[in-house]
């Protein structure tokens, strides 16, 4: 794994002191919790959730920890942006730290715009937060009216309870709490606030990017997130998010040109991502504007050093919008690639035409299937116009090229 | 006319073999340096691509000691302390230097293996100009190069290809040990031949030419299969005989006129009418379509 | 190691050609499979490996090994194995310390990556010419057989800035060195992207790379998914392509498979004799 179980295990000879999780990996090692976490069913791995529970899903149970998420944004950068304020979101709650990045924005306005959780179940450590919910009981939490019984069992098991409840459901229309949104550690990076020096070196990735990259390096060697960090408190994960890699803010003529000068800087930075995550405990959202990228074989090649890829097409403001096929959704989700970490296979979703839609207290990600047709005319719609069919290029299947060999 | 381009005759040639990636061209090459030793002539190979032992297999049985392979694949960069032989070197006077360290006043045959490599490295005016160069030198008799079709840019190719006497283009054939080549010879006067032959080239590097074709695909290893008798497997009698069949011949068939009668209908009289008919809409009856009149 | 591939190649651990090069491509399949498959392979048949791992970090190839039923760990200690991790050393690269000594293969990442692999091709040549490596072994230690290299992946090196040019020198270096100096066998992984229409102005790109890898090679297995699309049994089609004449003098022709990859291998069928299928 990226961050392997086993050798964060092997560093420290005490791992915590519960054995949280019922799963159990039929190793001798014991594997350790981290709120937020739990181990794949399939594979072992560590997991964190995007924020997102149906984006958790397609991804094989989550994003497992020392992967790299890419996804390509859509047109105006809407629902691309939501997903990173999940991902940000569902850190705070989980307690986890943050790292967040943008060339655009300044990251406290992204920060002041996640949503809030939904909180019914969520324990919250520190007394000082009030939850919002009205019925629970103004007095501390320890004092419960129906389940007294518990009260006394340590507090190591409300612990529990919020680390096996992964995945958090988020009421967009509202903004989170400043109390709880303070309490999650941030780490910021402004691009226009780093002047750039020219580097001597003609190393092929940008300044913007080797800053940047240089700047989560020393956070995780500050923080302690590195896998053979010992261990001496307890371990967290750090968050990153990454706004709008690639795009001219960063300094960089991806988008601009067919053939740019810059054209491996953001995959060189890509790889010294991946180089840091495999070796931390982090995991991070990259988003990247490709639908300005021109070139094909390089968006490609970026796809292929990320581990999962996303990309989000939006109906607005395209013909799409006013097909009666796409009234229940906002756009389509495209899976460009799913990792395979540690085994063989990987696992590919089943389905390869899904489309989402943004609720208010959920971001629904569906199987696009056609609706029954009520009309009065027959009217044929062929289906090469639902576009997930014809552009889905997997990690092991390829677009209908050529229909010339139908073997089986 | 690939059997008189192995032979060599014309002397100041450059022949290019043309591959791609479906088809190699090296055994071809090969086989022109097998027929020049057969001549007893002097051959010089640059050889980048391919290594000495690759290039001497099949060449046992020759007088090797005309052959001088000048090993390139090695170290043709230069990146270690002593290398053998490098791109670098790659021009008229190292090259002229390098022909007549032979000490045969018959000038040599220089073979480039390959000129791809070559011109992946330096810049494709500098390389044309040495062979140009080359050839009007005198040092060497004919040059002889591999060049791989796919690996540049088509300017590239028909740049290189524009200073040959002779163009082989290899490409695979219907069966595993056939190839298709196709021939473009540009004589002195001007005159352009083309041909395309199928050949095989055998361990002893020998070509075996099989058969000329003027179009590409030949059918004509299936022959017609003889016409098979209908009337043969019958449970009744379709045949006739020789007594059946003149009789036959001699019945009078029941409208059939007399000669005279014929003869005297063929030529109609000035009384006879004639029917004018030009066909109108309804006739145009179209039997797929029914419902042709129907509205729908 | 995938004994169904065994039996298509014609090789076993006991018995394999020495002196291949060996060109693994990918067009927008992922052919990593295949690398696995030889490094176990070559783990098994006792020979000294040198296997530059540029896409994934060290625990990750360890443990898909392990599933194969070799150590990589194990190998690395009886110094059988040399591993480069990519990940580290070019971020070592990226962000120097100050007290690195440093690795210097990949420093082209520092200067200009224009400048070659030649520091990449010494490392690669020092590391299967150490003792222990087909020479004599002054210390006692195992004596291991033909040296061998294998890159996961080329096109990695092309997304760091590398021109194809310099990628394929590389190979050519390593091809001359390893298998017609030392007798051994290179494997290289190649992903392309998906084919574009006569690009013929790029020769920086993958396409020109891949058909100069294919050129120099002797066998060659490109990996593509399935032209009718995509399916959940039958991951994909193999092409295997003998470029070499084999020792009775006739050519081979090209043969296609198709895989499915589960957990612990891989099962080659012909065309249409997919369990699933049939």
């Amino acid at each position: 794994m990226a961050a392997p179980v086993n050798s964060v295990v092997n560093s420290s000879a005490k791992c915590s002191s519960f054995n949280a999780t019922s799963f159990q990996k039929k190793t001798r090692s014991r594997l350790i919790s981290i709120p937020g976490t739990r181990p794949s069913v399939q594979n072992g791995q560590l997991l964190v959730s995007t924020g997102v529970t149906s984006l958790d899903y397609l991804l094989g149970g989550g994003l497992a920890v020392g992967t790299v998420l890419l996804i390509e944004e859509d047109r105006y950068d809407s629902y691309s942006r939501m997903i990173l304020k999940y991902f940000l979101a569902e850190g705070v709650v989980c307690r986890h730290e943050l790292f967040v990045a943008s060339a655009q924005h300044t990251p406290d306005d992204i920060l002041q715009e996640l949503p809030s959780p939904i909180l019914d179940d969520v324990a919250i450590h520190k007394p000082v937060e009030q939850p919002r919910l009205s019925h629970e009981p103004q007095d501390s939490l320890d004092a419960m009216k129906i389940a007294w019984r518990y009260q006394n069992l340590p507090k190591v098991q409300t612990a529990l309870a919020s680390s096996s409840r992964f995945g958090h459901y988020y009421d967009v229309s509202k903004m989170m709490e400043a109390e709880i949104r303070e309490a999650a550690k941030c780490h910021r990076f402004y691009l226009p606030e780093h002047p750039t020096q020219s580097s001597p070196t003609h190393s092929p990735m940008l300044e913007s990017y080797s800053a940047l990259l240089k700047s989560l390096r020393d956070v995780i060697q500050r923080e302690g997130f590195e896998v053979t960090a010992p261990m001496s408190k307890s371990r967290n994960i750090l968050r990153i998010g990454l706004h709008s890699l690639g795009s001219t803010l960063w300094g960089d003529d991806l988008c601009c040109h067919d053939n740019p000068r810059h054209g491996h800087a953001l995959t060189t930075f890509l790889y010294g991502l991946r180089a840091l995550l495999r070796s931390s405990l982090s995991v991070a959202v990259v988003t990247v504007p490709s639908h300005l990228i021109q070139n094909r074989a390089l968006m490609g090649r970026i796809t292929r050093l990320c581990d999962n890829a996303i990309a989000l097409e939006s109906f607005k403001g395209s013909e799409r919008e006013a097909n009666p096929l796409y009234k229940d959704y906002h756009g389509l989700l495209h899976v460009r690639q799913v990792p395979h970490l540690n085994c063989l296979a990987s696992q590919l979703p089943d389905h390869k035409d899904l489309a989402f839609k943004l609720k208010r207290k959920q971001f629904s990600i569906e199987r696009l299937h056609l609706p029954p047709d009520l009309s009065e005319t027959v009217s044929r719609v062929s289906r090469g116009e639902l576009a997930g069919t014809a552009m889905v290029g997997s990690a092991c299947g390829s677009g209908t090229s050529g229909n010339k060999h139908l073997d089986f | 006319m690939l059997s008189e381009l192995l032979q060599g005759t014309d002397t100041g040639g450059f022949l290019i073999v043309q591959d791609n990636i479906s088809h190699s061209g090296r055994p071809l090459l090969k086989s022109f340096i097998s027929a020049a030793l057969n001549r007893d002539e002097d051959v010089h190979v640059l050889a980048f691509e391919a290594s000495e032992e690759e290039l001497k297999d099949g060449l046992q049985g020759l007088p090797c000691q005309r052959l001088h392979i000048h090993n390139a694949y090695i170290d043709p960069l230069g990146w270690t302390a002593h290398p053998a032989f490098t791109v670098q070197q790659f021009c008229f006077e190292e090259l002229t230097q390098l022909a007549k360290q032979t000490s045969q006043p018959k000038p040599a045959t220089l073979v480039i293996d390959s000129l791809s490599w070559i011109l992946r490295h330096l810049n494709p005016p500098h390389v044309c100009k040495t062979l140009q160069q080359l050839r009007k030198g005198g040092a060497v008799r004919a040059i002889i190069g591999l060049l791989h079709a796919d690996m540049h840019q088509r300017g590239t190719v028909g740049s290189i290809c524009h200073l040959a006497t002779s163009v082989i283009a290899v490409s695979p054939g219907m069966k595993a040990d056939e190839a298709v080549a196709k021939t473009t010879k540009r004589a002195k006067s001007g005159k352009v031949t083309q041909d395309e032959e199928i050949f095989r080239i055998n361990e002893d590097l020998t070509v075996v030419v099989l058969n000329k074709t003027s179009h590409p695909g030949p059918k004509q290893t299936d022959q017609e299969e003889p016409e098979m008798d209908p009337t043969a497997n019958l449970t009744f009698n379709l045949r006739l005989s020789d007594t059946e069949r003149e009789a036959k011949e001699k019945l009078a068939l029941p409208f059939v006129f007399s000669k005279e009668k014929k003869m005297a209908l063929l030529q109609s009289g000035p009384g006879s009418g004639r029917i004018l008919y030009e066909p109108d809409a309804n006739d145009d009856y179209d039997q797929e379509d029914p419902d042709d009149d129907l509205d729908v | 190691m995938f004994t169904e591939l065994n039996s298509i190649l014609n090789t076993s651990p006991d018995s394999f050609t020495q002196g291949d090069f060996i060109l693994v491509s990918g067009r927008q399949s992922d052919a990593s499979f295949l690398i696995h498959h030889f490094l176990s392979f070559y783990l098994r048949a006792r020979c000294k490996v040198c296997f530059l791992g540029l896409v994934q970090s060290f625990s990750h190839y360890s443990a898909v090994c392990q599933r194969l039923g070799v150590s990589l760990a194990q190998a690395k200690e009886k110094r059988q194995l040399v591993f480069l991790e990519g990940l580290q050393e070019g971020l070592s690269v990226f962000i120097p310390q100050d007290d690195t000594t440093g690795n210097k293969a990949l420093s082209f990442l520092s200067r200009d990556p224009m400048v070659g692999l030649q520091n990449l091709y010494e490392f690669v040549r020092s590391s299967v010419s150490s003792p222990g490596g087909g020479e004599e072994g002054s210390d006692g230690s195992e004596q291991w057989g033909p040296p061998v290299l294998l890159v996961d992946d080329l096109s990695v090196l092309l997304s760091l800035g590398v021109s194809a040019r310099a990628v394929l020198d590389f190979s050519h270096y390593c091809r001359a060195s390893l298998c017609s100096q030392l007798q051994g066998n290179v494997v290289m992984l190649l992903h392309c992207e998906e084919e574009e229409e006569e690009d013929d102005g790029d020769d920086e790109g993958s396409e020109r790379l891949l058909k100069g890898l294919i050129h120099q090679c002797c066998l060659a297995l490109h990996v593509q998914g399935l032209p009718t699309g995509y399916c959940r049994d039958i991951h994909g089609q193999v092409e295997v392509c003998w470029r070499r004449r084999q020792g009775d003098g006739q050519h081979t022709q090209n043969k296609v498979f198709q895989y499915k990859v589960h957990d612990k291998g891989a099962s080659f069928f012909a065309r249409g004799t997919s369990s699933a299928v049939l």
